[in-house]
């Protein structure tokens, strides 16, 4: 007898059957010819605003590049380029800025040097009255470019008087926001002011839609002055999970992918129409000590470094030669980074130098200094300090980089063979940053700076100065978290910030340098690598800016504007030259970043089909070992 | 049903909710790191700057009882504060943007589940050491022990990143979205597909293996032997007989995963980028969002206990004996 249950459920599956093939891609509706072509770009990082003074993140700084112009923006290799001014010309302290003649804001009013003088003189102010605007990401910038006046004279001229003639002026972020919409903001006011899609741009593309924690979308700016993307909308989507994001990228839905891990690029390596970039970093991942004390003599009640040693450049200096930074990349960062020497990183070319006296991995050298330093052993085999305790240090570091705990076990290892004990403990970062703050953070009860080396990173501006500065005396209390200080080198920076040419400054630069890597307040791991990967089947015309770094979130949005539709070029771009898959430090270094994309030609259908056979066989497997097992024991069972 | 049981049932309920209350209130307090402190990314930013938005958020005043009273106060009145990081938006607001989203997920998932799962539990249990039964329970017994991110991962691989079927994920296609409103709905069906089977999947498995212990409990009972011994057919035997019993225990277990629905599978949500309560709480978590986060545990634990409520009351309905 056919069962009716039977009939039912078959009815029912077949329902089913017709729903899901209706929302198959064939049934959904072809694309239009008038519809817009969209750019997609995946990140993991979370948008935190759309107010460009207050936000903290790189995808901040991309969403408001994308939206606004600088006053110069920023070219293939963070140079300086016509921006919201299409030239500029310098008269002693003063610089002449010419505005576009004609430009228009993306509601089609006037774009006016008025503009330009209320934007920077929001930061003007804030300096003036020794605060900031907003979260403080912009305006030390103006600080920083020893910029003292602006004057707006006419429509089409800004002119910005500086206290000194370095190029840093030109480098400056700050957006121009259109003074006929923010007019009524204050330097006091700009960093709670409600920035609400759309906004209102000079840029190539403005926000017009923004989903908190999903997407942000921007468009083609009709009045832009610059080139002309191929792309009419530019959507920006945050992940919570780079798996999601990478599986995106292959399926085509996104065209761009930041940070994928190690693993994840090097699977993308062998992906069709795919090509990974791996690009310098500016910035460094440090074991930062904690020297409180050091050329000030002061203590923490209750707080401060476990040991004195960590006052002694000597102490320092021997423990860097534990630490094997190839190690760290080939191991942690799955061979994607630098190693780390001194504290302007390489990516800023003319500026880094490597150290005079560099410190090779030589453990029993580390042991060798220690002893002379006057740290020896106990009978136990624990090194012990001058006050003849047992050095054991703690390190702290925070929750948000998977690498830092892997990068902490390697160097308690180092450590353990000097007979130096290492606890480790992972803070959420506002948790950490309290931790690190010494009594001149502003709260002498709360903040007692508990630690002995954290490990953390920083990244840079195009100017090394932003890095530079944490190691001055007045940064303790706030940025500094080796909490160093050291008069001469406080003394080396006021003067490069002065310095008449740029080759006087590299050589004050070289010194400043040398100077931290021989005192050793900071241990730089590595310089950290940018990971990327993007599409080469819909978009052409990718440039990596700077050279040696990725095409987005870097400097400037220049690259938005050049891409073309892949599909109408006549070929391809040649795949650059490559580093293998895996190689140490090479692989990140200029010139040698990226990996050819077509490697392969597997194609992802055949990938797909072999995981559905392999899917199949195991239930298969599954299935039958289950109905083997109950045919044995099923006797029983019917008992 | 006896309005004392009711009454009774009601009074636990309401008290249960304003424990919670002061205890969702204590509970994000105490938690390391505070709000104020992510300002702290900040390098540059001054003591008084810190204390301002301290002053701005109320985060100046003592826990207890103020900002205690407070709370209590603006929840009674529906009013629960703003995002910190949404802009300043209303909580209630956030939370009603994300609760849909989770609704339509989890409901369906649940629906799918509770469809699928006892059939096959009562078929498994009804032809107990059939193919169905040893395929089925197996099957269950994996499905059941597997998270979320294991069965979703694998189908995103399959279905969106190799056959191209449908997307990876998101609730609906960004920049070039279709503007009629069938586009639409097949936008969002498309979208929906592997989320959906990935939270039916892993709900399936536990229906299934319940429902079947609890046909196998009611085949063993008198009155089935009865029903047999009238020469009834195998089919009624089943649907008038054995499920109606065996859907009792079913009830309470269904009435409390719907309480759940709310809460959504975070899991699942954060591996499809499904913009709903799962997704909300991480998102509010990494950002110390206390207002939000005391939201989204208020609304999961009062639908909790309102579920507990249901089930009780409908429970008390089906079986008199519990009244008493």
């Amino acid at each position: 007898m056919r069962s009716p249950m039977r009939g039912r459920a078959g009815r029912a599956l077949a329902a089913l059957a017709l729903v899901f093939a209706a929302l198959l891609p064939g049934a959904a509706a072809p694309a239009a010819a008038a519809d817009p072509v969209v750019l997609r770009v995946g990140t993991t990082q979370d948008l935190d605003s759309i107010n460009p003074y207050a936000t903290v993140e790189v995808v901040g700084f991309e969403a408001f590049a994308l939206t606004y112009n600088l006053l110069t923006d920023f070219g293939e290799n963070a140079e300086p380029i016509p921006g919201f001014a299409d030239s500029w010309t310098r008269e002693a302290h003063d610089v002449k800025f010419h505005i576009r003649t004609g430009m228009k804001w993306s509601d089609g009013q006037p774009a006016t040097s008025a503009d330009a003088c209320f934007s920077w003189q929001l930061s003007l102010d804030a300096i003036k009255a020794d605060t900031n605007v907003g979260l403080g990401y912009i305006d030390p910038n103006v600080k920083d470019a020893g910029v003292t006046k602006v004057d707006c004279p006419d429509p089409e001229t800004m002119i910005v008087t500086t206290d000194d003639q370095s190029d840093r002026v030109f480098q400056t972020y700050v957006p121009i926001l259109p003074k006929h919409i923010w007019s009524k903001e204050t330097y006091k006011t700009m960093g709670d002011a409600k920035f609400t899609a759309p906004l209102v741009g000079t840029g190539p593309y403005t926000l017009a839609e923004w989903k908190t924690s999903q997407f942000a979308r921007f468009v083609r700016n009709p009045n832009y002055w610059g080139p002309k993307g191929f792309e009419d909308e530019v959507v920006i989507q945050f992940f919570k999970t780079p798996d999601t994001m990478v599986q995106s990228l292959k399926s085509g839905e996104l065209d761009y992918a930041r940070d994928p891990n190690a693993q994840q690029l090097k699977a993308l390596q062998s992906e069709p129409n795919v090509k990974t970039v791996v690009g310098a970093a500016n910035g460094w991942t440090q074991l930062a000590f904690n020297t409180y004390g050091t050329g000030t003599g002061k203590t923490i009640p209750g707080g401060g470094a476990s040991t004195k040693a960590l006052q002694d450049a000597a102490f320092r200096d021997a423990l860097g030669y534990a630490v094997d930074h190839k190690t760290l990349i080939d191991r942690v960062l799955g061979g994607f980074g630098d190693p780390g020497d001194t504290i302007v990183p390489p990516v800023l070319g003319q500026w880094h130098v490597t150290p005079d006296k560099p410190r090779a991995f030589d453990i029993e050298k580390a042991k060798s200094l220690l002893d002379a330093a006057g740290y020896k052993l106990d009978s136990s085999g624990n090194r012990l300090d001058k006050e003849g305790k047992p050095i054991s240090l703690r390190l702290v570091m925070p929750d948000s980089d998977e690498n830092y705990p892997k990068a902490a076990a390697f160097i308690k290892e180092w450590y353990g063979q000097l007979g130096i004990k290492l606890s480790t403990t992972v803070y959420d970062s506002d948790t950490l940053t309290s931790l690190l703050l010494p009594p001149e953070g502003g709260d002498p009860k709360a903040n007692l700076a508990k630690y002995d080396i954290e490990l953390w990173g920083w990244s840079g501006n195009p100017d090394p100065n932003a890095l530079l500065q944490i190691f001055r005396c007045d940064a303790i209390g706030g940025t500094s978290d080796s909490l160093y200080c050291n008069p001469e080198y406080d003394k080396l920076y006021d003067q490069q910030l002065k310095a008449p040419s740029a080759d006087a400054r590299h050589q004050l630069l070289a010194q400043m340098q040398n100077l931290i890597y021989d005192q050793a307040p900071y241990d730089i791991l590595y310089y950290d690598a940018n990971l990327a990967a993007y599409r080469t089947d819909k978009f052409a015309g990718w440039v990596n800016m700077p050279s040696n770094g990725t095409p987005f979130f870097s400097y400037g949005t220049l690259n938005y504007t050049v891409l073309t539709d892949a599909t109408a070029a006549p070929s391809q771009p040649p795949a650059e030259a490559s580093a293998a898959p895996g190689a140490s430090g090479a692989a990140a270094s200029p010139g040698a970043s990226s990996a050819p994309a077509d490697t392969t030609n597997t194609s992802s259908g055949s990938n797909t089909a072999l995981i559905v056979i392999g899917v199949i066989v195991a239930l298969a497997i599954v299935g039958g070992l289950i109905l083997a097992n109950r045919r044995r024991t099923g006797g029983t069972e019917e008992e | 049903m006896g309005s004392r049981y009711l009454g009774r049932k009601l009074s636990q309920a309401a008290l249960t909710i304003v424990a919670i209350v002061i205890l969702n209130f204590l509970l994000f307090r105490a938690m390391p790191g505070s709000p104020e402190r992510i300002l702290l990314r900040n390098p540059h930013i001054t003591q008084e700057q810190l204390e301002a938005v301290r002053a701005r958020w109320g985060l100046d005043r003592p826990l207890i009882p103020d900002q205690l009273v407070d709370y209590i106060a603006s929840t009674a009145t529906g009013d629960l504060g703003y995002s910190l990081k949404f802009q300043g938006k209303p909580v209630v607001d956030v939370i009603a943007d994300s609760l849909w989203p989770t609704v339509l997920l989890i409901g369906l998932g649940e629906l799918v589940a509770i469809t699928i799962g006892l059939s096959i539990g009562a078929y498994a249990g009804w032809k107990r050491g059939g193919v169905v039964d040893r395929v089925g329970s197996g099957i269950s017994l994996i499905l059941y022990s597997m998270p979320y991110f294991v069965i979703g991962m694998p189908l995103i691989i399959i279905f969106a990143a190799g056959l191209h079927w449908f997307p990876t994920s998101g609730m609906t296609s960004v920049g070039g979205r279709p503007t009629d409103p069938i586009g639409q709905l097949v936008d969002l069906g498309r979208h929906l597909v592997l989320p959906l089977v990935t939270v039916a999947l892993g709900l399936i498995g536990s229906y299934s293996i319940i429902m079947r212990s609890a046909i196998l409990e009611t085949r063993s009972e008198d009155y089935m032997t009865t029903a047999r011994a009238k020469g009834i057919s195998d089919v009624r035997q089943l649907r008038s007989h054995a499920l109606p019993n065996a859907l009792l225990p079913m009830v309470t277990i269904i009435a409390i995963n719907l309480g759940y629905v709310v809460a959504g599978a975070i899991t699942a949500e954060i591996v499809f980028n499904w913009p709903g309560l799962g997704s909300l709480t991480v998102t509010a978590l990494s950002a110390r969002d206390y207002p939000v986060l005391q939201g989204v545990f208020l609304l999961l634990s009062v639908a909790v206990v309102l579920a507990n409520l249901v089930a009780d009351v409908v429970y008390g309905l089906l079986d008199p004996r519990v009244r008493s």
